[in-house]
């Protein structure tokens, strides 16, 4: 377990998004940040989106804590501070994945994160977006029963295996709710920015906070078990260049995954460029070659390849496989792939953003089982053994 | 006009020919697309044969060039050049290595035909998709930063300075001399060094365009082979002069290690133990004491242990000159105290060289007290220094003397570091710049244009020194001449600003630092003045941003396309 942290017991009234609101309503008008990037609502109640509020009143309308994710919020962080500072602060209330991703993008340089207080709230998962869309209002009764008693059944498939659900070192401050005493919520800082909200509103930052730490904990373990067995299970039918192929053969090329996904971040994805468009004559040779050639071409290179350029830094949050209309588990798939690559440099991404992308780094030693198992000398080894 | 590409088989004497079934080959290339012209030849190399290439490219009005000969290390520039003369732009030539890749690598020369037939194809399909590129020189700068007065940098400067070349020796003291300006003896032939300095810096005020910056400090080197901008500051001034120069050679010398930092041997907690430097000092006619060897107390020592090898456990190497000076030290010595006794302690002797040998026997000659000894410690005695050791048999001694002079592992002078950040160049385990190649380059660096020598390559005598500054000049005269200009890498990286997102993955893997930010735009930009055409950017890319001229995707995918197929 890691050490004991401290934090601050905050007294909240109401559920857990009245006692964050009520939060960060005292924040702004103390004046510890300028604004607040935040879900709200939507006019028609049936979906939220983010809204950056500055107005002090707006707040109230607001949900930090929806039962969806329609809009990785690494994408709107990213989208506003793309071009870098403004000195105005922004407190951007996200998911911890959300979180995550922010700081993988902004490794990326997609995203700046001086004028940004990252701020999370214990996690209880996300509904599915067709799920909640066959009626919203059944779908914030089951998400708000569901949260209550922490059961992710109703939950994104990834989200019902999350293991990062709480405080990560991605935030600057984290609001704990699993495992605090009933009208409390535990804040707990995790930089000097977060520190700096709470001792502006005269917090203390002493208090003990281990039955959160323990509710986290006992939650953590309880999902990394799933996690593991999870991921077993879909090794199992997806391992191997022909069982993948099926995986992915319902795909139909909308590139859906591609273009919610926080962390894809090309301005053109290589997949939908003209460079992955051939001569007629070429798609004649390959259709010659196997006798048979699927038109469009490449889809599962397009997974793939996507697999390659940002599984290193795949947050598990869900949003491809939600946006799939095929219902492909690519979400799975890919926490899978990621899972087991960020192993191998022995990288979380978002953990830190002092943490360099493994891709950019080069450590003398690394990988040598990998070289030696594929030198010359012990191919020879093999053969003649 | 359309695409005529000319296929030529070499059968490089019988290597090719008694491999591959160069018939079966020619048979099923010709037909292809494009293809104009399928011929072998003997040797094309040979005199003979680049003439019939030349003849036959114009013979037959080719746009294209596929030569299925030897590796492209061994002829592509052999070959390029034949294309120049035939006025063929030398970049629509692709390379097909049956000999090493085919050939050499089967005796079925059916089987090596089947393969040749497939490289050919491959070849046929990429080289389509190549396009004319021009030849790019650039303006160099023939001047020379020289960083490090020493004589490590003293020696190169003499050699460079000339007429149409500059030479500028920065050096942070505010005298030139180095180290060797502070010894009275030099091994072997016990000559002074002070005197040899003297003469040396007399001379570079005799040669021509050298620009002594004495008490300045080298700030910033920006820029590339040819082309670097450095920023020098004089202590004690305002302001700054920008240099611009074609080479840098770094000759900033050792520092000895700080003996406090090994408590056992009593440095700077007993009053008479010394580091070598500091007996150097002392020796000095123009030092403190008059050249004088003199203990703290004024008196003159009656014994003197000289220790070797101090911190060579925790450095890890040999400094490889301390013997043959400690030996220089017991002479010293022994010329002004004949009746002191001296004792050597040493781990291993380590004394090379068609001299030293014999210089070595004399000194033992003279009743120099040898010691081969472990886990030595130094303590305070009631009346002298204790100076305990194991032996060679195990057995424990004790020495009592007036004097201990330590002999300290020599290591990176401290501005290795911050010279090493500017420049860019990698530092070894042992913290001294990285050679651009551990036997066959030496004296560079691996960054080009920057050369590393003397000591601050690594522990060195004065000779050994002289001819690495020897060589480094040399790599400059030959390599940086006034008035030529610097021939540059024509298949370097691009980078689309379409695509380009901004990421920087591509800046941080760039070994030559060859991409720079675009603030403005927000994208990478490529200097390619710089780059090397590695491609690792491209590599790294995942947006298909950066590409390397005719190694991009349209060429790599055809040629890979005909190899599976």
């Amino acid at each position: 377990m890691t050490p004991t942290r401290k934090g601050t017991i905050y007294l909240s009234e109401g559920d857990v998004e009245k006692g964050v609101l009520d939060f960060m309503k005292q924040a702004l008008s103390q004046g510890c940040f300028d604004a607040v990037l935040i879900p709200t609502r939507v006019s028609a109640g049936d979906s939220v989106a983010y809204s950056l509020i500055r107005d002090e009143a707006l707040l109230e309308g607001a949900s930090p804590l929806p039962p969806i994710m329609p809009v990785q919020g690494a994408r709107a962080i990213s989208s506003i501070t793309r071009r870098g500072k403004r000195n105005k602060i922004i407190a951007a209330v996200v998911r911890p994945c959300e979180a995550r991703a922010t700081v993988e993008l902004a490794k990326l340089g997609q995203a700046n994160l001086e004028d940004i207080i990252l701020v999370t709230v214990d996690c209880p998962g996300v509904m599915p977006l067709a799920d909640y869309f066959r009626s919203a209002e059944d779908g914030d009764k089951t998400f708000r029963d569901a949260s209550e008693t922490w059961d992710s059944e109703p939950m994104r498939p990834v989200c019902s295996i999350c293991d990062k659900f709480s405080a990560s070192g991605a935030e600057d401050l984290h609001i704990g709710t699993l495992g605090a005493k009933s009208g409390t919520m535990v804040l707990i800082p995790s930089s000097g920015k977060g520190e700096s909200v709470l001792s502006k509103l005269g917090l203390s930052m002493e208090d003990d906070i281990s039955s959160w730490e323990g509710g986290v904990e006992r939650l953590t373990q309880e999902r990394k078990q799933k996690r593991n067995e999870s991921h077993n299970g879909l090794r199992s039918e997806i391992e191997g260049i022909d069982r993948l192929l099926e995986s992915f053969s319902r795909c139909i090329n909308c590139h859906n995954c591609m273009r919610v996904c926080p962390i894809c971040y090309c301005r053109q994805c290589y997949f939908d460029s003209d460079k992955m468009k051939f001569n007629f004559e070429d798609y004649l040779t390959r259709a010659r070659v196997r006798g048979v050639l699927k038109v469009p071409t490449d889809t599962l290179l397009f997974h793939i390849g996507r697999m390659l350029h940002m599984s290193l830094s795949c947050v598990s949050c869900g949003m491809c496989e939600d946006a799939c209309p095929m219902n492909i588990s690519v979400g799975q798939i890919f926490s899978l792939v990621g899972d087991r690559n960020q192993e191998a440099f022995s990288y979380v991404p978002g953990r830190s953003i002092d943490e360099a992308l493994p891709l950019t780094t080069f450590e003398q030693g690394e990988f040598q089982e990998v070289e030696q198992s594929h030198s010359v000398f012990s191919v020879k080894e093999k053969q003649n053994g | 006009m359309g695409k005529r590409i000319g296929v030529y088989v070499c059968e490089c004497g019988t290597n090719i020919a008694d491999n591959v079934n160069i018939d079966r080959v020619i048979e099923a290339v010709s037909p292809l697309r494009d293809v104009a012209i399928v011929e072998k030849y003997g040797l094309l190399c040979s005199e003979a044969g680049k003439e019939f290439l030349k003849q036959s490219i114009k013979e037959h009005d080719l746009t294209h060039l596929v030569l299925a000969a030897c590796s492209p290390k061994q002829h592509e520039m052999t070959f390029m050049n034949v294309c120049q003369e035939a006025s063929l732009n030398p970049y629509l030539l692709q390379m097909v290595n049956i000999r090493e890749q085919c050939a050499w690598v089967t005796s079925d020369k059916e089987e090596a035909a089947e393969k040749a037939i497939r490289q050919i194809r491959a070849a046929i399909s990429r080289v389509r998709w190549h396009v004319s590129l021009e030849k790019k020189e650039m303006d160099v700068c023939p001047d020379v930063l020289v960083i490090g007065g020493g004589i490590a940098g003293i020696k190169a400067s003499q050699l460079l300075g000339s007429p149409d070349r500059r030479v500028y020796l920065v050096e942070k003291s505010s005298s030139l001399g180095g180290k060797v300006k502070g010894f009275d003896k030099l091994f072997t032939a016990m000559d002074s060094g002070s005197a040899l300095i003297e003469k040396e810096v007399k001379s570079l005020l005799g040669a021509q365009n050298i620009e002594e910056l004495t008490d300045s400090e080298v700030e910033q080197i920006l820029g590339f082979f040819g082309n670097f901008e450095a920023r020098v500051a004089k202590k004690g001034e305002n302001g700054e002069r920008n240099l611009s120069v074609g080479a840098v050679i770094l000759a900033t010398g050792f520092d000895l290690m700080d003996p406090t930092g090994l408590p056992q041997y009593g440095y700077g907690k007993l009053d008479d133990v010394y580091t070598s430097l500091e007996f150097e000092q002392m020796n000095m006619p123009s030092g403190p004491s008059g050249g004088k060897i003199l203990l703290k107390n004024g008196k003159t020592p009656e014994s003197v242990a000289i220790i070797h090898c101090v911190g060579r456990e925790e450095k890890g190497y040999c400094s490889r000159v301390c013997c043959v000076y400690s030996l220089k030290f017991a002479r010293m010595l022994k010329s002004q105290l004949p009746d002191a006794k001296i004792s050597q302690l040493y781990s291993d002797l380590c004394i090379p060289g068609k001299s030293y040998q014999k210089f070595y026997e004399e000194t033992k000659d003279l009743g120099i007290n040898f010691v081969r000894a472990a886990k030595t410690t130094v303590t305070q005695n009631t009346k002298a220094v204790a100076v305990k050791y194991e032996a060679e048999n195990g057995s424990k001694g004790e020495l009592a003397v007036d004097m201990v002079i330590l002999v300290p592992a020599m290591e990176p002078s401290g501005d290795t570091n911050r010279f090493a950040e500017m420049l860019g160049i990698p530092l070894d385990e042992e913290g001294f710049p990285v050679a651009e190649h551990r036997l066959l380059g030496p004296v560079a660096s691996s960054v080009e244009g920057v050369f590393v020598v003397g000591c601050a390559q690594g522990p060195k005598n004065i000779s050994e020194t002289i001819v690495q500054s020897e060589a480094a000049a040399g790599k400059i005269l030959s390599s940086l001449v006034p008035g030529r200009k610097l021939e540059l890498e024509v298949r370097t990286s691009e980078i689309s600003e379409t695509f380009c997102t901004g990421c920087k993955m591509c800046i941080s893997v760039c070994p030559y630092s060859a991409i720079s930010f675009d603030e403005v735009r927000r994208i990478a930009v490529v200097n390619e003045a710089l780059c090397h055409g590695c491609g690792v950017c491209a590599a790294t890319c995942p947006s298909g941003a950066a590409s390397v001229k005719n190694f991009g995707f349209p060429q790599i995918y055809q040629e890979v396309v005909e190899l599976v197929r």
